[in-house]
């Protein structure tokens, strides 16, 4: 099973939650079957511009993205960008 | 009986509590840790509260507590059509549905839509008359985006709804939001080349009457309006004793339609409180002339309100209550006479709720 680690505020919105274990075989298809899918994929389906996901520590941006596949032994990590400035 | 102040902020949810007197303030929170709370109601059918909640990450949401804000469920996925060419970019209100349609909510939200639930807020869905509306080309966004952040219900008929919208003006729908017709007559858009257009107004706030909904209130980016024909014709207000006609939040009294309260800022260019200091400024007769009202508000000050940071409940005499960009909650327990400061030091306010307590 692949395994899924989530920061803080998602692990909150997943009942506390900031580990879970998949067995599904693409990162979007793992990310899709969490119960805060609605927070990482946006109104259209899209994984949003500042959520970062890295596979094994590698950001699958530019490597396949969402259809980065899992084989079960992989640690998929979610990531919200860091920045500074006013905005947050 | 006394009152609860859900107190929205950059950083979660604050409730302040009172009783009768609301001379002192129990502050509780922050809940919502990691949200952006651009405006949160209780609703008075069962006491429920829901929040339009923002996070520049993970995006635009509606929590709901049915335990004053121990807990939180979020509705489900909160999004437009693909096909509109649009994407939800912020939550920015939620208003209860008509008293006689329990479970039925409203929410206004950026870029100019509006949404319904009728399952007490678990999922919404976007309102097609506001989203494809004839009218929309000619909308266009300011500094807080296209955001709908006036949502009212005429308590005498369910089927009379008006939102707000920042810049397209204000909406009316005689039939439970099927459809809706601009009402701007009046209402200047100096900002334009067509000064009096049928829509593109930059309303800031519109607000109701409850005891008499044929009246309507609203600071716009050009002046103070009231309307007594729900919306068919505005007039003008600003002048008569008002500093500057621009201002965002505008409070009411939940008994006398003739009383208003609106915080002036010096302008579009420079939106601070007037003259240096923090001053709230009361009408008594519908808007013909207005006084200062700012017994015990800094005298020294240059504050922000936004648009939802303001608030009245409907105890006697009623409560009036405000939060500043720089995290203070004031509150008048008499009417706008004196004030007092509730809360100091808090994350900058984005929305002020008064409700019911307990």
């Amino acid at each position: 099973m692949a395994v899924i680690l989530l920061p803080s505020l998602l692990a909150s919105e997943a009942g506390g939650r900031n580990r879970f274990e998949t067995d599904a075989t693409t990162v979007g298809e793992a990310l899709r079957q969490l119960p805060i899918a609605n927070l990482v994929f946006d109104d259209h389906g899209k994984l949003r511009r500042l959520v970062n996901v890295y596979v094994d520590g590698v950001d699958i941006r530019g490597r396949g993205g969402t259809e980065v596949a899992l084989d079960g032994a992989e640690t998929v990590r979610v990531v919200a960008a860091v920045a500074g400035g006013i905005a947050p | 009986m006394g009152t609860l102040l859900l107190v929205g902020t950059r950083k979660g949810l604050f409730l302040l509590r009172s009783d009768e007197a609301r001379r002192e303030w129990e502050l509780e929170g922050p809940t919502l840790v990691g949200w952006s709370v651009y405006h949160a109601a209780r609703d008075p059918r069962d006491g429920v509260v829901y929040a339009a909640a923002n996070n520049w990450v993970y995006g635009a949401t509606v929590q709901r507590s049915d335990d004053l804000g121990k807990s939180w469920e979020r509705a489900e996925q909160l999004g437009l059509p693909e096909e509109s060419g649009l994407k939800l970019e912020a939550a920015w209100h939620v208003e209860p549905g008509h008293e006689s349609q329990p479970g039925t909510l409203w929410l206004g939200g950026d870029p100019g839509v509006l949404f319904r639930s009728d399952d007490s807020g678990a999922t919404w869905e976007p309102v097609r008359g506001i989203l494809e509306h004839p009218t929309r080309e000619r909308w266009h966004p300011g500094a807080g985006g296209l955001c709908c952040h006036s949502v009212q219900v005429d308590p005498s008929d369910p089927n009379r709804l008006y939102v707000a919208i920042s810049a397209a003006g204000a909406f009316r729908s005689d039939d439970a939001g099927e459809s809706w017709e601009p009402v701007n007559a009046g209402v200047a858009a100096e900002f334009l080349p067509d000064k009096y257009p049928e829509v593109g107004q930059c309303v800031h706030k519109l607000l109701l009457h409850p005891r008499q909904p044929d009246r309507l209130w609203q600071q716009n980016h050009c002046g103070v309006y009231r309307s007594d024909n729900r919306g068919s014709s505005w007039e003008r207000l600003d002048g008569n004793g008002l500093p500057s006609g621009f201002g965002f939040p505008i409070m009411i009294h939940p008994r006398d339609p003739d009383v208003a309260l609106v915080i002036p800022e010096e302008g579009a260019e420079n939106r601070v409180t007037c003259d240096g200091r923090l001053g709230v400024y009361r009408t008594r007769d519908a808007g013909a002339s207005w006084e200062l009202a700012a017994g015990g508000l800094p005298e020294s000050a240059w504050a922000v309100i936004l648009r939802e940071a303001s608030s009245s409940d409907g105890l006697d005499p009623a409560g009036l209550y405000f939060g500043t960009q720089g995290g203070s909650v004031f509150a008048s327990p008499d009417e706008g006479s004196t004030w007092l400061e509730a809360a100091s030091e808090l994350p900058p306010v984005l929305s002020v709720e008064a409700a019911g307590w307990p």
